[in-house]
């Protein structure tokens, strides 16, 4: 009997489940994944490079220089000021209460917008929420002209009230949808317990709905600011001296005056990235999604 | 503290109809229990006493005041939700605490508050768990603290949605004795919804069994449990199954065409000589005998659930099952004969297919019907 047995002792070729294997084509993959990495993350190095150079290496290609941080100084001293004749300073503070307005009127508008939206199913509400989302389609530059002409006519040109409504056109769009999503996602329960404990509903909202999509509230919050702080078209046309936001003061570097400070303008670019990058870096413990978790049975 | 009269509750979603007509009667301190599977209607039913769903057509009152349009938080009713719905944010004392810093339950101070918060904690054994948050608790501890907001705060009406599905079974059993013994369950109108038989039967003052949107019979435990309206609510209760049996009438006795089955006409049903009818025979009801019986069928199984010995027997082609405690040793094979007392037969209509639900053949539960609505 034991020998009609045949032991097949062939090693095994195959992958067991869950294993890996250090493939040439992952190996390659890694690769290629660095490359692109260097790809996409030189045009911050070779920025931050140039906001090193001095005036008489701005326009030089290698990457050995003296650096300096003066250029930064520059750009924040009235000497700046002088050569572009804007106060980079001072656009910076309008560009962080423009945004910031526009944030706080979409949130204030918006939060409640979206808890209607995400709780509501209405005649046309579907139609309402995709018009909203439909200011997002259209492309800055068509509307850019009317606007500037009531603009005029209405005394809002350049003037914080009107940057702060015209770039709410961008940022509302982003919370009502984002917020919408998450207010969809609360199980209705937990209001409706809250309805029995004897709150209202807008009590209800406020003490139940609104903590538990906090989160949500927070990525909201900042992705618009961030879309708010980059919008450039707005600004640019609407807005001058007075409510010129950053994005516009930046370019006034590469001169118009005839001489093109790059290194300046790297400096200026650099200095501007910095307001969204603190937001994102202090609420980013409010991004972790997973409150809700626990509440409701899965 | 106070009756509710639901009349005619009407509700549907879209194309679905969850409630098509429930009316009923639910005196002051009565404990009523729904009872029915899921998707019957029992969840809407209970939102739509508690104002939480916009009804389509009916009433519904409690303590005589028309409250159909009443905003939830008016009608001083407290529900235990399905889900818990405990709020994620805060604390098992916070979440406890909710219900009477509304100050639309009575005021209360922040010793009364404690105190009541520590009497309910105490009797559902949970008041060591007041610092935690609901995600740090087990399934069975939310669904304590749930339980516990609903008790926290007096209410005209407590509303609670299969508040011990989710137990494991031991758990189960033990909570469902302790309800019955809380105090305030015992004063307060209650409407319990379940689909569990046993809780129904153990708990209830009352049944009203539900099915498609419509209460199909209202009626103590023991009704329900003696006189089910149809084969439906006997098929509802009772684990395993009542054996449902084609016969003919035939002389004041309904027989099986080979004989093997053979049970008296129960006194009280309206049936005729020739009449195809359905006979509902409960497991537990059918005793294997060594003398005379009414019933003879080969054994096709026999399974050892701790106590009892279940039997499947094939009777004139039909298999049903049967509880037997083993005394007579049947074995799988054997040819077993069987009998039921006369008063453990029910009636039913025939059917036109084997899965539809006839009505039960019998005047004293149409007289039970009508008094219930």
């Amino acid at each position: 009997m034991a020998a009609s047995f045949k032991r097949i002792a062939v090693r095994r070729s195959e992958l067991l489940p869950g294993q890996k294997r250090l493939s040439l084509g992952s190996v390659a993959a890694d690769i290629g994944l660095v490359f692109w990495f260097v790809f996409s993350l030189f045009p911050i190095f070779w920025m931050l490079m140039l906001a090193l150079k001095n005036a008489e290496e701005q326009t030089t290609t290698y990457f050995s220089f003296s650096p300096t941080w003066s250029n930064f100084a520059t750009v924040l001293s009235d000497k700046g000021t002088q050569m572009t004749s804007v106060d980079f300073k001072a656009s910076l503070l309008t560009s962080l209460l423009n945004c910031g307005g526009a944030v706080i009127v979409s949130l204030v508008i918006g939060i409640p917008a979206a808890y209607a939206a995400g709780r509501w199913q209405y005649k046309g509400s579907n139609d309402l929420m995709f018009q909203m989302l439909s200011f997002r389609f259209a492309p800055e530059l068509m509307v850019i002209v009317p606007l500037f002409v009531i603009y005029n006519q209405i005394g809002l040109f350049d003037t914080k009230v009107g940057m702060i409504w015209v770039l709410q056109l961008v940022t509302m769009p982003l919370v009502v949808w984002i917020l919408r999503s998450y207010f969809q996602d609360l199980p209705e329960d937990l209001e409706q317990a809250a309805l029995l404990d004897g709150y209202t509903r807008t009590r209800a909202f406020v003490m139940v709905a609104l903590p538990i999509v906090r989160p949500g509230i927070a990525a909201a919050a900042l992705l618009a600011f961030i879309f708010a702080w980059n919008n450039y078209v707005f600004p640019l046309i609407l807005a001058d001296s007075n409510a010129g936001t950053v994005t516009v003061a930046i370019t006034k570097f590469l001169g118009g005056g005839g001489q093109a400070y790059y290194n300046l303008t790297a400096a200026a670019a650099l200095i501007a990235a910095l307001p969204p990058l603190i937001l994102a870096l202090t609420i980013q413990r409010y991004l972790v999604r997973g409150l809700s978790f626990g509440a409701v049975k899965a | 503290m106070a009756n509710i009269s639901v009349k005619d509750l009407k509700k549907t979603f879209g194309k679905t109809v969850a409630v098509n007509g429930v009316s009923v009667d639910i005196a002051d301190g009565e404990f009523f229990v729904i009872l029915g599977p899921s998707g019957a209607g029992k969840t809407t039913t209970l939102k739509s006493i508690a104002g939480l769903v916009d009804i389509d057509a009916g009433t519904v009152s409690i303590g005589g005041t028309d409250m159909t349009m009443v905003e939830p938080y008016h009608r001083n009713v407290a529900m235990a939700f399905e889900s818990y719905a405990l709020y994620p944010q805060k604390t098992v004392s916070d979440n406890l605490a909710s219900p009477l810093k509304s100050g639309r339950t009575g005021k209360y101070t922040q010793a009364q508050q404690t105190e009541r918060i520590d009497q309910v904690t105490k009797t559902l054994g949970i008041n060591h768990l007041l610092k935690r948050f609901p995600r740090e608790l087990s399934n069975g501890q939310r669904q304590r603290v749930a339980l516990g907001r609903v008790l926290v705060r007096p209410a005209d009406v407590y509303l609670l949605d299969e508040p011990l599905s989710h137990l494991d079974a031991k758990l189960r059993a033990q909570m469902r004795a302790e309800l019955k013994q809380l105090g305030a369950m015992s004063n307060t109108t209650t409407i319990y919804v379940t689909h569990d038989y046993q809780e129904a039967l153990a708990l209830g003052d009352r049944i009203g069994v539900m099915r498609a949107g419509t209460l199909v019979q209202i009626g103590t435990p023991d009704e329900i449990w003696r006189t089910p309206a149809d084969t439906f609510v006997a098929k509802a209760l009772g684990q395993p199954e009542i054996n449902v049996l084609d016969g003919v009438v035939d002389d004041g006795r309904i027989k099986l065409a080979d004989g093997s089955l053979d049970v008296a006409v129960p006194a009280d049903a309206k049936v005729a000589r020739g009449d195809r009818v359905r006979v509902g025979l409960r497991p537990s009801d059918i005793h294997v005998t060594s003398g005379e019986g009414s019933l003879r069928g080969r054994v096709l199984l026999a399974e050892r659930l701790g106590r009892n010995i279940e039997l499947t027997v094939d009777v004139g082609g039909a298999q049903m099952i049967v509880l037997t405690s083993g005394r007579h040793g049947v074995g799988e094979g054997d040819d077993v004969t069987m009998k039921i007392a006369d008063s453990d037969v029910h009636v039913f209509a025939a059917g036109s297919e084997p899965g539809d639900d006839t009505e039960r053949l019998t005047q004293q539960s149409d007289k039970s019907l009508e008094a219930a609505q």
